[in-house]
C-alpha cells in the first residue's frame, strides 16, 4: 500500500479539443479547462505548440493566469485559421516559485 | 370513524411526500491526465563536490504519480534536471546525471511493462500510459561540481519537469 502525506495534482481537459470558428473572422477558438489542486502553485502559463514543438501565436485572456488553490478556470484560447493545422498541442505548465524545491508540471492536450 | 382516520394518514403521508426533494448529483466524466507531485526531492551532501538525492547519500527522491483515465492516450515524459533554478555563485561547471524508473502501479498486469518499453534521450525518460489507473514515477538526481571542487556553500534547487502528452 502506498500512503502519502500530500499531494499536489494539476488537470486540465479536454485531452482532444477541437477548434470551433469564433466571432472573429480568420480566427478559431477552442475552450479548455484547469483545475489547480497544488498549493504549491498559484500561475500557470499556457502555450500553443507544432508537431514539433515550435511555439505557434495565439490569444487569450492572459498567457500566464493565476489559479488558486482548488479553483477551477475555463478559458478559451485563439488562432488564426491559417493555423489550424499546424496545431498539435495546447499546453499548460505550472510556474514554480523560485527557490522553492518542487516538480514542475506540464498537461498537453492534442488536436487530432 | 376508522375511515376518517385513513384519511387522515393518507392526507398526513402526502403531506411529507409533498416536502421531499430531489437532491440532484451531477458529475461530467472525460478522459484526463492528472499529474500529482507525491513528493518532491531533496538533495544530499554526500561529500563536498557532490549533491545526490539517492537515499544512501541521505537524499529523498521526487515521487510523481501520472493518473490516467482512458488508456493508450498519453506519454508520460519526465525529465531530471540538467541546472540549479537557485544556487550560490558558481564558478566551475556542474556535471548532471539522472535517471527515473517505475517505483508502484495500481495495475500490476497491464502497466507491468511500462519500465522495460521506457525509451530514454538525454535526461528526458518517456512512457507509454497503456492502461488506466495510476504510477508512480521515481527519479534520481546527481550533481557533481567540476574538477571535484566544494559547492560553495548556500541553498540550491533544482526541479523535475513532468509532462503528460495526449497522444
Amino acid at each position: 500500500m502506498l500512503v502519502s502525506s500530500f499531494a499536489y495534482a494539476h488537470e486540465m481537459t479536454p485531452t482532444y479539443p477541437e477548434w470551433r470558428y469564433s466571432i472573429y473572422s480568420d480566427l478559431l477558438v477552442t475552450k479548455m479547462e484547469m483545475f489547480n489542486k497544488r498549493n504549491d502553485v498559484e500561475y500557470y502559463e499556457i502555450a500553443v505548440f507544432d508537431e514539433n514543438w515550435n511555439p505557434i501565436p495565439f490569444v487569450s485572456s492572459y498567457k500566464v493566469f493565476k489559479l488558486d488553490y482548488l479553483s477551477r478556470v475555463q478559458f478559451e484560447v485563439y488562432i488564426r485559421a491559417k493555423d489550424k493545422d499546424r496545431a498539435e498541442y495546447i499546453c499548460s505548465r505550472s510556474k514554480l516559485n523560485n527557490g522553492m524545491p518542487a516538480i514542475s508540471s506540464m498537461i498537453c492536450s492534442r488536436f487530432k | 370513524m376508522f375511515k376518517k382516520a385513513l384519511l387522515v394518514g393518507a392526507i398526513s403521508l402526502g403531506a411529507v411526500s409533498a416536502h421531499a426533494v430531489d437532491v440532484p448529483i451531477t458529475g461530467n466524466v472525460q478522459s484526463k491526465c492528472i499529474i500529482t507531485t507525491d513528493t518532491p526531492g531533496v538533495y544530499g551532501n554526500p561529500n563536498a563536490y557532490t549533491l545526490s538525492t539517492a537515499s544512501g547519500d541521505g537524499g529523498v527522491q521526487p515521487i510523481v504519480r501520472y493518473d490516467v483515465t482512458l488508456a493508450n492516450a498519453y506519454y508520460a515524459q519526465i525529465t531530471t534536471p540538467t541546472e540549479f533554478d537557485q544556487s550560490p555563485s558558481l564558478s566551475d561547471t556542474v556535471t548532471w546525471t539522472g535517471s527515473t524508473t517505475v517505483s508502484a502501479v495500481s495495475d500490476a498486469t497491464n502497466m507491468g511493462s511500462y519500465e522495460t518499453n521506457k525509451t530514454t534521450f538525454g535526461q528526458t525518460t518517456q512512457y507509454d500510459l497503456t492502461a488506466t489507473g495510476s504510477t508512480w514515477f521515481e527519479s534520481t538526481s546527481t550533481a557533481a561540481y567540476g574538477g571535484n571542487k566544494a559547492f560553495p556553500g548556500g541553498t540550491y534547487v533544482a526541479n523535475v519537469e513532468a509532462v503528460c502528452i495526449a497522444k
